[in-house]
This record gives structure tokens, sequence and C-alpha cells, in this order.
């Protein structure tokens, strides 16, 4: 069985998808069940790839091939290399506490489960294919129900215009979950237009008759094509990574999805971009690549500064939360344009520990939204009182954002601000260090503002603590936090395979070109 | 004996068409309107007959009447289309039908019949005149159709069907005409009439004209852009079943036309129509998908998204190899069902945005059936659409049109804006209280096998893909003798 492991993960939540859509629809409790058994297999077997990953052997592992379209050479080939195994983990982990975290959503639950195991089966699917066409095939997948998941399930809300644009943020309905939904499904998929052209270039320059991510690596491409490709890859992918000026979706897009969605979305989603930018396009094009870093690490420093600066200014707890993603994963894209094995490990590793604490946050701020009915910071106060269990795990993942040692995020950062001196960009570390200061100012305020000090106004005083499926999610995400920033080498060790196969690729001297 | 071998499939349909009149004319005149319908089902289930015989047929390649007629792979792969097309056409237009025209049932299916027989000699033949007599065989009878519930419609859908059938006539019999000088001007100058024998001498000026002149006709009725202005106006106006085969067969026999007349014909003179044809294709996918972005009725929306389709078929062509020309036998394909069944829903659902209103909650069946449909005409991911644009745009990046795969690409995230807007209408608005849409048993099973295909093909394309890309090749790489001849 083992040997079929990587399907089993992919299938998992596609199957529990056709149960929900084959059980009727008045069946709540069967539609839950069924949802949850998907996320268990697949967190199940993500934990046993990850721990039975063969760290002495290394490359891929459990490689499964099936031909899809055997005579243009498209396979929907799965295989583990010693990034999956992690990546496979942080989506396990996700989707497990995001279905705890619908448990009580009250609309449309089945297509609601449905598009949701679409979507995790989609992600699933990016970590694992070694077909450069079925990546993009999952990547498509994992993006789309977004559509509808926030256009139905999210929530609108005002956005004062203010400025110079407002009669233009008047006429699109700016923080309208319509307009939130149709700008982050046109803006990704124009990044996935890009990407699709960049295969097409590759698989053609590359005179392969495969799509196989090893065969293309294993292609020369010519300097001039590679200059031009990578822009392509890296902004494509880089769309859904949230790489400025291209992250304008992200905190409209947060806020107005639904929990379990924002979870799933700055948690897993965003990090298939930044996965992206570095498996394919940094992997397949390294000239590409080695002439492009210093503008994709200036630009993450900027994506880093910037989006901590965003989130100082909001005063909706959500819109504080997307920017500070924006802000953190500048630091994945940081480390990634190191090329320094210290760069690359505190990448992936901060995909990891930047996924469990944004899904941390937005599951805790959808409980406060489902009791307070507010996201407006200034309205709240004192909740710490009357939630202490949100209130404590809402601190543990601010003291993880702004990377306080014992927790993941300052693992993270710091391999990363390690990577980014070694490279000789002092400048990015500087930026790095600046972006986690601004970072311990905004969310140590926001803490302050909605848990502690003085007690809530009378509106507030019969909010209620967590119940019993979102303690589930939250103890599982904030003992994730805690565990790998204690033991980090849980997971850098078979990181640092992944990134030990794949550097040399990147920096070995280009072929004959 | 062996011209009746290789034209067995036209001859079958023609049987079906005679046995259909027979059947209605002889009866005698109880139950008229039983009877009507039981021929309909005839009709649908002697062609789904025909479609299942072409499996166990002996399929190598045959001509028949010294080569004006070659039944082969090409031939056999877009005879199939339009069989598949005929029997969900005639199923989900029985009812409507049934309800239209009560006593005219089973003329309307013996018309659609011979229409069905014009498409089916089509890819088959290999000889100019035969060419326009089929394509004639094929239109004559779409213009009646189009017309059909002019006097028996409600009043205020009469004026549509008139204008919608005087469009597609008049349109149609100036394309013929245009066409029709078109080849005169072809035939003349290069003194045959045999496809194969075509380009063999180098083109003269008057032909190269003629040959614009034939893709200006042949390129009205399958709407390509700047001909295009007859598409909107007839879907809306005809019955919407019918407009569901009149969007999908018709398209395809039209293409089938241009392939071999300028695949095939004119292989030689590549650069003669190559240009011509990459220009056509990047109007149509973009006034297409601009035009469609302000549609508010359904079947105008569908409209301009098949003329940008037509555009992303015509990109394949442009290719001008057989690997392209067999992606567009694979994206007809994708077209066939997308198409039709989309149709089929807004049939069964409503022609307006706001009667899609709340169609998860009253028709969650149908709703999904239109998610496939639409997310294949964007071309997403794991629905039949996808792999089609995916194809034809490798195909085309071989060939080396950059410039119309990067068009293109940009074009369908723009199309996707609309048909989002329409899954919006479907999924996410639950306005007024409408009720339950009725839909019969033939129109259940119609989109229900439109929509098992477009998810079908979309999980597992390889079978498909090969088997258009072997019929291309048996188009293209068939050289004839004298071809070969002249070249040395």
């Amino acid at each position: 069985m083992t040997s079929h492991l990587l399907s089993i993960i992919v299938g998992a939540p596609a199957l529990a998808a056709v149960v929900v859509m084959l059980l009727p629809r008045t069946h709540r409790l069967g539609i839950r069940i069924a949802s949850l058994v998907g996320a268990t297999i697949s967190l199940a077997g993500s934990v046993f790839a990850l721990v039975s990953y063969d760290g002495h052997k290394g490359g891929l592992q459990r490689v499964e091939d099936f031909p899809l379209v055997p005579s243009l050479g498209i396979h929907l080939r799965f295989a583990q290399d010693g990034w999956a195994g992690p990546l496979l983990l942080l989506t396990g982990i996700i989707i497990f506490a995001g279905v705890l975290a619908s448990w009580t959503l009250q609309k449309r639950e089945q297509e609601y489960f449905v598009l949701l195991l679409v979507l995790v089966a989609g992600v699933f699917g990016v970590f694992v294919s070694q077909d450069v066409l079925v990546f993009f095939l999952f990547y498509e997948i994992a993006v789309l129900p977004m559509y509808l998941l926030i256009g139905i399930w999210g929530s609108s809300h005002e956005v004062p215009a203010r400025g110079p644009f407002r009669v233009v943020w008047n006429l699109f309905k700016v923080g309208d979950k319509q307009y939130a939904a149709m700008k982050l499904t046109l803006m990704l998929l124009v990044g996935s237009a890009a990407i699709l052209v960049a295969i097409f270039v590759m698989y053609a320059q590359a005179h392969t008759s495969s799509f196989d991510l090893g065969d293309l690596a294993a292609a020369h491409y010519s300097r001039r094509v590679q200059i031009a490709v990578f822009p392509l890859l890296w902004l494509g992918f880089g769309t859904l990574a949230g790489v400025f000026p291209f992250h304008t979706w992200s905190p409209d897009g947060h806020a107005s999805a639904p929990t379990a969605v924002s979870m799933l979305h700055a948690g897993v989603l965003m990090k298939l971009g930044a996965f992206g930018v570095m498996r394919v396009g940094m992997v397949l094009l390294p000239e590409g690549a080695r002439a492009w870093v210093p503008i994709v690490g200036a630009v993450a420093a900027i994506n880093v500064l910037y989006g901590a600066f965003c989130a100082m200014s909001q005063t909706d707890l959500k819109y504080i939360v997307a920017y500070s993603s924006v802000s953190h994963m500048g630091v994945v894209m940081l480390g990634a344009a190191t090329l320094t094995p210290a760069g690359w490990n505190g990448a992936v590793f901060q995909m990891v520990a930047h996924g469990i604490m944004t899904g941390l946050f937005f599951a805790l701020v959808g409980l406060v939204y489902e009791r307070a009915h507010t996201r407006a910071i200034r309205k709240m106060g004192g909740f710490g009182r009357v939630m202490p269990g949100v209130a404590a795990f809402f601190t543990l993942a601010c003291l993880s954002s702004l990377g306080l040692p014992g927790t993941a995020g300052f693992v993270s950062e710091f391999v990363v601000f390690l990577g980014a001196w070694k490279s000789g960009h002092y400048i990015w570390t500087l930026a790095g260090v600046l972006g986690a200061f601004v970072t311990a100012i905004y969310v140590l305020r926001a803490t302050r503002a909605i848990f502690w000090g003085p007690g809530p106004t009378e509106d507030f005083h019969e909010l209620k603590d967590a119940r019993r499926t979102e303690w589930g999610s939250l103890v599982l995400l904030g003992a994730g936090l805690v565990v790998l920033g204690v033991w980090p080498r849980l997971l850098l060790d078979t990181i640092d395979i992944g990134s030990a196969r794949y550097l040399p690729m990147v920096l070995a001297m280009g072929g004959p070109s | 004996m062996s011209d009746l071998l290789a034209l067995w499939l036209p001859l079958s349909v023609a049987g079906l068409a005679v046995l259909v009149l027979l059947a209605d004319v002889l009866a005698p005149p109880v139950a008229v309107v039983a009877r009507g319908r039981a021929l309909g089902w005839l009709t649908a289930l002697g062609l789904a007959g025909i479609f299942v015989a072409t499996f166990f047929v002996d399929k190598t390649t045959r001509t028949a009447a010294h080569g004006v007629y070659e039944a082969s792979a090409w031939s056999l792969f877009l005879q199939r289309i339009f069989l598949v097309a005929g029997v969900l056409g005639v199923l989900g237009g029985l009812d409507d039908v049934a309800a239209r025209t009560p006593r005219r049932q089973a003329e309307h299916w013996i018309t659609l019949l011979f229409s069905l027989l014009g498409m089916v000699i089509l890819p088959g033949a290999r000889d100019l005149i035969l060419v326009v007599v089929a394509f004639e065989l094929m239109s004559i009878p779409l213009y009646v159709l189009a017309a059909w519930a002019k006097n028996d419609a409600k009043p205020e859908e009469r004026g549509r069907a008139g204008e919608a059938a005087i469009k597609l006539y008049l349109v149609g019999a100036t394309s013929t005409a245009v066409t029709l000088f078109g080849l005169g001007l072809l035939t003349g100058m290069q003194g045959t009439t045999r496809l194969a024998d075509l380009g063999v001498m180098p083109l003269y000026p008057l032909s190269s004209l003629g040959l614009v002149m034939l893709l200006a006709g042949l390129g009205y009725k399958i709407g390509m852009v700047p001909f295009h202005m007859w598409v909107p106006d007839t879907y809306q106006g005809a019955s919407t079943p019918f407009v569901a085969f009149l969007s999908v067969a018709p398209k395809a026999a039209g293409i089938s036309v241009v392939a071999t007349i300028f695949a095939f014909g004119m292989r030689d003179h590549v650069a003669h129509w190559v240009p011509a044809v990459s220009l056509f294709a990047l109007l149509s996918m973009a006034v297409g998908n601009v035009l469609a972005l302000p549609q508010t009725d359904l079947r105008r929306l569908l409209g301009y998204s098949g003329i940008a389709q037509m555009g992303y078929v015509l990109v394949a062509l442009a290719t001008a190899e057989s690997f392209g020309t067999g992606m567009v036998l694979f994206f007809l394909v994708a077209y066939l069902f997308t198409n039709l069944g989309a149709f089929l829903v807004v049939h069964a659902a409503g022609h307006s945005f706001e009667s899609l209103s709340g169609l998860f909650r009253r028709a969650p069946g149908l709703a999904l059936a239109l998610l496939c449909f639409l997310l294949s005409l964007a071309g997403i991911p794991f629905v039949v659409g996808f792999w089609a644009k995916l194809y034809v745009f490798l195909a085309a990046w071989r060939a080396g049109l950059v410039g119309l795969v990067v068009a293109g690409v940009v074009l369908a995230v723009l199309g996707l804006f609309y048909y989002l807007r329409v899954l919006r209408a479907a999924y996410m608005t639950d306005e007024g209280d409408l009720p339950a849409p009725k839909l019969g048993v033939p129109l259940k099973l119609s989109i229900a096998v439109c929509a098992l295909a477009v998810a079908g093909f979309g999980l597992w394309p390889g079978p498909l893909v090969d088997e258009a890309a072997r019929a291309s090749s048996a188009l293209l790489q068939h050289a004839p003798e004298t071809a070969q001849l002249a070249r040395r």
C-alpha cells in the first residue's frame, strides 16, 4: 500500500468530495463526517509519508506513474522529494483544522465541503506532481474553487472609500465579496496564463517529448530564453505568492473569504505560488534565476516592509492578518532569492511555519467574528476576560508572527536572514529585520486592543469561549507552532535534503548555451 | 460494391430519413401526436444505432465514384461528431418540438435528417462539386428548421423566429453565392475540381482571389469574424434546442470543409492561406470574447462565445500540419458536448441571467451540469475544454504561431469573466421564488450525456487525442500520386 501512498493522500479528499456530493443534502452530520474522514486520511498519510521518507537515500521516492496522454508525454507522475513531506503535512493539518473550523457552517454545507475538498486535493497534487503540465492542472484546481467559496460563503463589509480613487472604489464595490472573488480569480488566472506560456516555451525549447520536470531540468535552454521566460514564471506563480505589486487580490480575498477558506488560502495556497517559483522557475531555468534574483530579492524585501506597514494602518482585524501574510510571504521569497542552503531551507520552513500560524490566526479571527459580529478593532476590547482560551492562542500566534524564539516563526526568519546575510545582500537582511520589528508593533498592538486591557463593553459580555471541535483545530495548530519552534529539526532535516537536491541545479554553471 | 461499402454511412442516414418519412406518410391518421413523438425517438435511436455501428465496421480507406468520395479515418471521425450531435440534438428537442408543433413533429425530424445527410457526406467529399451539393443539402433544411415555430409559437416569439430564419437564410444564400463565385474562379484557373489535384499547379492571382472568397463564404457558415453578424440574432430567435444543434453540427461541418479544402487541397500553397486564417482566428477570438462581455441574454452570450471558440479552432487550422489539424477535430468534439449541453441547460432553465437565480437550489443537477459546461467553455482543467485549448495552443506553438497563442491565452482569461458571470447567476443569487424547471426524460438524458462526456474526456483525454491525431494523418499524409509526381 505504501507505494500508492501519494495517490491516497491526493485521492482521499477527491473521493470524499464525491461521497459528499452523493449524500442527501439533509444529511448534515454525514456530510461533515465524510469530509473529516477524507481530511483525516490525508493527514495521517502525510504524517506517515514524512516519517517514512528515507533521508539517507534522498531524491525522489514513492514514484507513481500513470500515463495520461502518452502520445504527448503527459504523465500523472507523483513522487515525494525532501520538500514534499513537510508541505504535505502542512496541507494535511490545515485541511483537518479547516474542516473542524467549518463544523458550525449553516449555509449550503454540501457544496461548501465539496469545493473545499476539491481545492485541497489540488493542493496535495501540486506538491507531489513531477510532470509540469499535471503540476499546472492541480494548481488550477487549487485556485478556481476559490471563486465560488468566496462569492457564496464569504462576507461583504464596508470599506470606507477614501483618497483620489474613491469614485473607482464605489464603482467596483470594493469590500463586496463578489468583487473580492472576481478580482482574486482574474488576477490569479492572468498569472496562470503567464505560466502556461512559459511551459510552452520550455517544452518547445527543450526538444523533449515529455513534460517531466526532470527531463525539462536536464534540457539546455539558451541564456536569452531563460532570462526572458523566468519573469513569466516568477510573476505568474508570484501572483499567488503575493509578490508586490501583484498582491492586491490577497487582502480583499482573505478578508472576504469564510474562515476555513482564509485558512486554506493564506495557509497553503499562497505557498503553492512560492513553491512554484522555486520548484519550477528556479530549478528549470537556473541561468534566468541567477540573473533575476537581485530583483526577486529586492521585491521580496519591499513585500516584507510594505505588507507590514500596510498591516499597521488597518482597522479591520482580517485585513491585518491578510497584510501580515503578504509580509510573511515576502520572507519566503527573500529566502528563495538568496540561493543559499540556509535561505532555501528557511523559505520552505517559513512556508510551513507561516501556514500553521496564519491558519491559527484566521481560525481565531473567525471565532471572534462569529461571536462578536464585528471585525473592527476599535469596537473590541478586553475579550480576554470572556474568552481566555481564544486570547491565549491568539497571543501565541502573534508571538510566532513577530518571531519570538521558541516559536516556529523565529526559526524560519532567523534561517532566512542568515541566508540573506551569507548571500551578501546585507540590505535584504536589514529589510527583513526591520519588517519583523514592524510586525511586532502591529501584532502586539492588535492583541492588546482586542483581548487585553479593560473589560469588554456591555455588548460583548456574553461572548463564549471556543467550543468542542473548535478546540480541536486550535490545539492542533497551536501545538504545531510550539513543537516546530522547539524542535525545528523535525522538518528542517528533510527540507535540507530537498534543498540539497535542487540548489546545486540552480547554482551549477550553465551548460553549453 | 466497393462504392457501396465506402458510402455505407451516408446511405444509412438517407435510409433512416426515408424510413421516418414513409412511417409518417403511410401510417393511418390516428394518434398523430404520439406517433410524432415515437418517430422522434426512432430518429434518435436510429442515429445512435449508426453511431454504434461505426465502431464495428472495417476502417480501411475506400473511395467511391472514382475518388469523388473517400471514406477514411478522417471522414469517420467527423461523421461520428455529426451523429452524436444529431442524437443529442434530437433528444434535447423532442419535448420542445412536441409542444410547439404537435402535429408536424415527424416533418421536423425528417428535415433534420436530410441536413445531417449533407453533413456526413461533407468530410468525405474530395471533389468541389460534391462539396457544394452536400453543403447545400446541409444548409437548406437548416433555414427551414430555423423558421419552424414561426406560426405556432407564442405571440411574443413569433417575430423573432421569422427574423432568425430570414437572417440565417439571407446570410446563408449570400455566402453560398460568394463561395460559388470563389470556387468558379478557383476551378476555372486551376483547371480541375478534384481537391487532390487542385494545388498541383502554381496558383494564379485569380485563384488566390477565389481562395479568399471561398474562405469568406465558408466563414459565414462557421460564424467567423467579420462574417458573424447573424449568429447572435439567429441564436436568440430560433428555438433553443434547435440552436443547440445549429451551434455545433453545421459549424463542425463548415470547419471540416475548410480543413479539407485548405489543409488538404492547398497543402502546397500554405503561404497563400495561412496568413488569412490566422487573421480571422485572431479577429474571431478577440471580437467574440469582447462582445460576449456585455450580453444580457444567455443565448446571445453563448453565440458570441461560440464565435470566440471558432477562433480557437481556426488557430489550430492555421498550423497547416497534421497534428494541428488533428487538434481541430479534438476541439470540435469538446465543443460539441460543451456547447450543446450549455444550450440545452439554457433551454431548460431560461434565457436570462435572472432566470438562473437560485438554480443551485431549484435544480442542483442542472446547476452542476451548467458548471461543467461553463468551466469547459472557459478552459479550466479536468474538463474537456481545457485539453482542447491546451492542445490547440500546443500545436500552434510548435508551428511557430507564437503571437496567436499569446493572444489566445490572454483572451481566454478575458472570456473567463463572462462565464463566471453566468456561474454567479446560477450559484450566488437566490432572488425571487422561481419554480423548479421541469425537464422531460429525453432532455435530461441529453444533458447528462453531455456532462458525462465533458467530465469523462476531461479526466482521460488520451485515447480521444490519439484518435483525432490518427484521423488527421489519414487526411494529410495520404498524398495522392499526382501530387507526388508534380513534386518530383
